[in-house]
């Protein structure tokens, strides 16, 4: 009996579980196990899978998403493209939040595919979502005027929507297209060269003008920043 | 299948009844166990229950005491948060209408 808990104290021990705990913790199921007579194998399983069930998970090597849930944001340019992709590789989008991100999960034992749409939406209604439900599509989140939804391919493949090995989580959170870059360092350009437009003038009108579009050109590089900012959340 | 189909609902429900058979007062693992395979629910083995209370002393749920005993080793005793209490009624309650509308379909079905 006695082999069982001391191999879990070391493996809890490797998993970063601190001495006070382990202490209690086998304690206590050393107590369990005598008041009910069992086995500790039979009772708690195989001490490497118990253990993992009671000890923290350890930290992923890469710093990516851990398998299972993924938050992920794309600009408008290539959100639907990049939905369409994930979604060929398991992942379901649950909501979009107040960020914009994508909340995604996926079930690494079951993964099916998941196929995307985005519409835009003048006015908030049901008439576009019940028009679009008896082909099997259902709301998945909302972006201002953009409405996301989600179809099982398993809608029009049947079992071939299945998954059997799905391919590891994308190890990055912030999937920008070249046109998004384009538009901002176009945006930059145009604020620069306005400062520089109005500083070559002079009089009142200059000045405001130059405040004004010191700061537009302030506001893009900070919207930019919190832009890039989200995937550190 | 029919045992591997009832390990399946008890795994959606195990935290509920976990937090349920702690509402009369503390108790201990073994104990919590023995309650539950009373009320017909089948034997729970620890490798099951202990994860399970595992995560809901990390959520806050439960508070526990590890003690001393004169003879043999200490037990941890668990017993509710006030958290415990209120994630208790809320989910219950969502349980029991979930129960409802499946007993429902399910009467229906078998009435058909």
């Amino acid at each position: 009996m006695s082999d069982y808990f001391d191999t879990l104290a070391r493996l809890l021990r490797d998993r970063g579980v601190p001495d006070h705990r382990i202490t209690a913790t086998v304690d206590d199921l050393t107590a369990y196990a005598q008041e009910s007579g069992a086995d500790p194998e039979e009772e708690f399983g195989p001490v490497a899978e118990f253990a993992a069930q009671l000890g923290p998970e350890p930290e992923p090597e890469t710093g990516g998403p851990a398998e299972g849930t993924w938050v992920w944001t794309a600009d408008i340019f290539a959100d639907e493209q990049r939905l369409n992709e994930f979604g060929d590789q398991g992942w379901e989008v649950e909501k979009v939040d107040r960020l914009g991100r994508f909340v995604s999960h996926r079930d690494p034992e079951r993964a099916q595919r998941w196929e995307y749409r985005r519409e835009v939406v003048l006015a908030r209604g049901r008439s576009l979502t019940e028009r679009l439900a008896p082909d099997g599509w259902e709301p998945c989140g909302t972006w201002f005027h953009y409405e996301y939804f989600k179809r099982p391919r398993a809608a029009s493949v049947g079992p071939a929507a299945a998954i059997d090995s799905p391919p590891p989580a994308a190890g990055r959170q912030l999937f920008f297209s070249r046109r998004f870059y384009l538009l901002a360092v176009l945006l930059l350009v145009a604020c620069v060269l306005a400062v520089v437009g109005a500083a070559r003038t002079s009089g009142s009108e200059a000045t405001g003008f130059t405040v004004g579009a010191v700061v537009g050109a302030t506001a893009v590089i900070v919207a930019l920043w919190l832009l890039s900012r989200r995937r550190d959340h | 299948m029919a045992a591997d189909r009832r390990a399946s609902w008890l795994k959606g429900v195990l935290d509920l009844l976990v937090l349920a058979s702690l509402t009369e007062g503390e108790s201990y693992g073994y104990e919590i166990s023995k309650t539950l395979a009373d009320a017909g629910l089948g034997q729970i083995k620890g490798g099951t229950l202990y994860p399970v209370l595992n995560r809901l002393e990390e959520a806050g749920l439960l508070a526990t005491e590890f003690r001393v005993t004169e003879r043999g080793p200490g037990r941890r005793y668990y017993r509710l948060t006030d958290l415990g209490r209120e994630t208790l009624a809320d989910q219950a309650s969502r349980w029991l209408a979930f129960d409802e509308s499946v007993r429902a379909v399910l009467t229906k079905g078998r009435a058909g």
